[in-house]
């Protein structure tokens, strides 16, 4: 049951995420995109980071993707043209040596990753060993807000600062310029 | 001899502005009067003198340059300059106002220059120089009025007959070179002579004496080579008297005597034959001439023949005592036609008459305006014809007598040539009698003119005293004390040569009673026909007329060799054109055909190659090119594509 | 059971589906989702190897901190790309080409 559900999510990210590259129409995207990052969630919620999925949909459903809707919205004449005069296709294949590439890169890793597992790292079988991986039973939001407070402060204050950095940056640069 | 190069050069430079001829002037007379008392007294009778400077060496052999005086140059170069001397006094006068008179002077001191140069010169390289110098002043002079067609021409046909004589002159000193391995007239000719020691009788000499008779015959315009002087008559007169009379026409002369140890006996032939038939051809076509300085020319190409053949007969001390005498009463002969012209000439002009003012036939009775000028005529014309009391009577008895002598030594079949010598003194007796006859006798034809108001009068003071001096020049008491004895005289003692055949005591009181009571007879029938009028031939006369078209020799040249060379032109034309020009193109054609090949080949091979490897830089760089397309997603896929092949081979690894 | 292998896999999947829309796409915004759609699949990456790590959840933390660094990139990133559409009236990468040579 456990392992159908994760294949369920894990197959509905993938061929989500295939449409998605694949579909024409800039709209339609955005939103299949919006069901890769609730699948991406739920795969999360097998890691057990309960916490992260919820971010994940907070953050990315609630921010990045309005913010996506916002921007194609904002600059889709020319979109929305290309959308009319090429919409006889459902999907296409725009850029063979892209796939080609993406393919070459995929096998590689696929295979690197199933070679490696042949010999995990010593740390993981340690602590699969002592028992020390974080079961489903265990409250992660509590040990997080900990760790972050205590062990992660640091990078945490700097990536508040560069966040917030960033979101001053982007309001700066998206201002029309009216002194022009 | 520098005197009248200094002059040259600061005429030269001057330009138009020396128009008086009085730095001329100073410099001939200085020459004169250094080659007269620093340079001929001293040196006559006395020891050769030699001064020579390293000119330039070839090889093992250094040419000397120097100057050679010896009684012989000496006695040319005293001749050139008093000659000169009263040349230049004399154009001072006839001169006058002409528009190229600074050119005029210029080019009289530079052949004067060239001229004493050539007399003192003491290699035979040398010598050729300067006598090409002489040349081309001669060129210059003759083609002074070079607006008239006829000078220009004249200058021409003159320098181009001289290039002939020059090809001989040149194939001599050549030939003497290679024989000899020296130029050195002292050398050559002196007391050690290099010519002792060889065989005379070799071909080699009788070709070098040939290419040195050649060089003379075209400078003292020997026959056939004599037709450029008579049309040098076009230059002014005074020229003709200096150049074309006296002095330059005698360098042939000169240069035989010089030369004379190198010839041998074949040669020597030749040399008097050709001067006896120069001699005799030059007499009778002086004969048919009008023109007052046309005569005076053929006679002094008769009078070089008789030089040639005292050259020939070995008498060559004989010859040089005549070219002295000749280039006075010559001379003088010329300058007193000149003064005769030049009066002419003004009455033309005065008058307005369309006349040649060299045209005998225009003149007479001229004897009653010009008395001094008559009598100076009358004193070269004695002269001429060989009269006593003379210089001419002494020279051209002292030729005629030892042709005589030396005809009598070898046989009858050579004594045709004193014969016809003395035929010829006839002739020349004649025609300088028709000549006085003609021009200061009978009645002048355009008396009306001066009776009308237009004066005719003696030539100026300037142009008379250089004729005084030369008249008395050309009297016997200059040269010799005695009368008859031509060997009292000076020259002739000095250069004495030793004869191989006896004297013969008859000719000498023969010959000159002959030669003088021919030219009196000859004078008398002159007389009759030109001053009574009775003249037996018409003018129309074929013997006659043939001889004013001075024999047919200018035309047969015209149609042999102009004709000639114009054929011979053509055909070497279409050899040329044919056969010549057909293995140029073939051979064109040919590396036409060679350097298509090698073209295809150049651009086909080696071009191939620096292209291919262009080509290959040029599509690589084309292919690469679409990297930088400025597509950011490209740039992203390359650099992929290099992190993939990077792992791929840390994976195969 | 669900190993580490499978998540790896699946990330692998993802991410290169990613890389895909990020060489091939011919829009910026797509572009920007082929980022997004990488990250989620460090992310993943970043949780699977997490959960062996309880003493220090890094996996955890840093998971949250890469979210927040792609927040962050796709706000600077559309800001960009309004910038872009504004000077070349166009957000096709096709048409941008002012890198070329």
């Amino acid at each position: 049951m456990e392992s159908l559900l994760f294949y369920a999510f894990a197959g509905m990210a993938i061929v989500s995420a295939l449409l998605l590259v694949n579909i024409r129409n800039t709209a339609r995207a955005l939103f299949l995109l919006f069901i890769v990052l609730f699948a991406m969630a739920g795969l999360y919620l097998f890691a057990l980071a309960d916490f992260i999925a919820i971010t994940q949909i907070l953050v990315y459903v609630g921010g990045v993707l309005i913010l996506l809707i916002f921007a194609f919205m904002l600059s889709n004449k020319e979109l929305l043209d290309d959308l009319q005069s090429t919409s006889k296709r459902f999907i296409s294949l725009p850029n063979w040596q892209a796939l080609v590439l993406a393919l070459i890169f995929m096998s590689v890793m696929v295979y690197s990753y199933i070679s490696w597992s042949e010999h995990i790292p010593q740390w993981i079988q340690q602590s699969e060993a002592k028992g020390k991986i974080i079961l489903s039973t265990d409250n992660n939001i509590e040990v997080l807000g900990f760790k972050f407070m205590t062990q992660y402060v640091l990078p945490f204050e700097i990536i508040s600062v560069f966040l917030m950095m960033a979101l001053i940056g982007a309001a700066h640069l998206s201002r029309k310029e009216d002194n022009k | 001899m520098l005197c009248p190069l200094l002059a040259f050069l600061i005429q030269a430079l001057l330009g138009k502005k020396s128009i008086s001829g009085n730095i001329a002037l100073v410099a001939i007379l200085a020459s004169t009067l250094i080659s007269l008392f620093g340079v001929f007294l001293p040196i006559w009778n006395e020891t050769t003198v030699l001064q020579k400077w390293a000119w330039f060496t070839i090889g093992q052999h250094t040419l000397h340059v120097g100057i050679l005086v010896n009684n012989l140059t000496a006695l040319m170069q005293l001749v050139v300059c008093i000659i000169a001397l009263p040349v230049h006094i004399y154009s001072r006068a006839y001169m006058k106002g002409d528009s190229g008179i600074h050119r005029y002077w210029m080019y009289l001191s530079l052949f004067c220059f060239a001229m004493l140069g050539l007399t003192v010169s003491l290699n035979l390289l040398q010598l050729y120089i300067f006598w090409e110098l002489v040349g081309f002043a001669s060129y210059l002079l003759i083609g002074f009025w070079f607006t008239k067609e006829t000078a220009a021409q004249a200058n021409k046909k003159a320098f181009l007959i001289n290039r002939i004589g020059d090809i001989g002159f040149l194939i001599g000193i050549a030939l003497v070179y290679a024989n000899c391995g020296t130029l050195d007239l002292s050398t050559l000719f002196g007391e050690t002579s290099v010519l002792s020691s060889i065989d005379k009788n070799t071909s080699w000499v009788t070709f070098a004496g040939l290419a040195f008779f050649l060089g003379a015959m075209a400078k003292s315009a020997q026959f056939p080579l004599h037709i450029w002087l008579p049309d040098a008559m076009e230059g002014p007169t005074a020229v003709s008297s200096l150049i074309h009379a006296a002095t330059m026409v005698a360098a042939g002369v000169f240069l035989l005597c010089t030369v004379f140890p190198l010839f041998n006996e074949t040669v020597l032939l030749v040399i008097t034959i050709i001067g006896t038939l120069t001699a005799l051809s030059a007499a009778l076509f002086a004969l048919g001439q009008y023109d007052i300085k046309k005569v005076l020319a053929f006679s002094t190409i008769s009078q070089l023949g008789f030089m040639m053949v005292g050259v020939g007969i070995g008498a060559w001390n004989a010859a040089m005592f005549h070219l002295t005498t000749h280039a006075f009463f010559k001379c003088l002969l010329f300058l007193s036609a000149g003064a005769v012209i030049h009066e002419m000439a003004h009455l033309k002009a005065k008058a307005q008459l369309a006349i040649d003012p060299q045209d005998l036939r225009h003149m007479g009775g001229l004897r009653h305006f010009m008395p001094k000028t008559f009598v100076c005529m009358v004193i070269a014309s004695l002269s001429l014809a060989g009269f006593p009391l003379t210089s001419g009577y002494l020279s051209k008895d002292s030729i005629v007598i030892t042709a005589y002598e030396w005809a009598n030594h070898l046989g009858a079949a050579y004594m045709l040539i004193p014969i016809l010598l003395i035929i010829v003194s006839l002739l020349t007796a004649f025609y300088i009698g028709r000549l006085i006859f003609k021009t200061f006798f009978g009645s002048f034809k355009y008396r009306s003119l001066t009776a009308a108001g237009i004066s005719f009068h003696e030539a100026p003071k300037a142009m008379l005293i250089p004729m005084f001096f030369l008249a008395a020049g050309s009297l016997f008491p200059f040269f010799g004390i005695s009368l008859t004895d031509y060997h009292s005289a000076w020259i002739m003692h000095t250069l004495e040569t030793d004869s191989s055949y006896p004297t013969l005591a008859q000719a000498h009181l023969f010959i000159p009673a002959l030669l003088t009571g021919g030219a009196i007879l000859v004078w008398l029938i002159g007389w009759n026909w030109y001053v009574k009028q009775k003249y037996p031939l018409s003018e129309n006369n074929v013997l006659v007329y043939f001889a004013h078209k001075q024999g047919y020799i200018n035309e047969f040249n015209e149609r042999v060799f102009v004709n000639g060379v114009i054929k011979l032109s053509r055909i070497l034309y279409t050899f040329d054109r044919y056969v010549v020009d057909g293995l140029t193109k073939f051979f064109s054609w040919f590396v036409r055909q060679l350097s298509v090949v090698v073209y295809w080949f150049d651009k086909h091979i080696v071009d191939g190659l620096v292209n291919l490897a262009a080509n290959a830089t040029y599509y690589i760089g084309h292919l690469v090119r679409h990297v930088q397309n400025g597509q950011l997603q490209t740039y992203l896929g390359f650099a992929l594509t290099i992190v993939v092949l990077g792992i791929l081979y840390l994976i195969i690894k | 059971m669900i190993t580490l292998t499978h998540f790896l896999v699946v990330s692998a999947c993802i991410f290169c589906i990613g890389l895909y829309a990020v060489l091939a796409k011919r829009n910026t915004i797509m572009i920007l989702v082929g980022i997004e759609l990488m990250i989620n699949a460090a992310i993943l990456n970043f949780v699977a190897f997490g959960k062996y790590d309880k003493l220090n959840y890094a996996g955890q933390v840093f998971a949250l901190f890469a979210i927040v660094l792609a927040a962050a990139a796709v706000a600077v990133g559309l800001a960009i790309i309004l910038n872009v559409y504004r000077s070349f009236k166009t957000i096709n990468p096709k048409n941008i080409h002012e890198l070329k040579d």
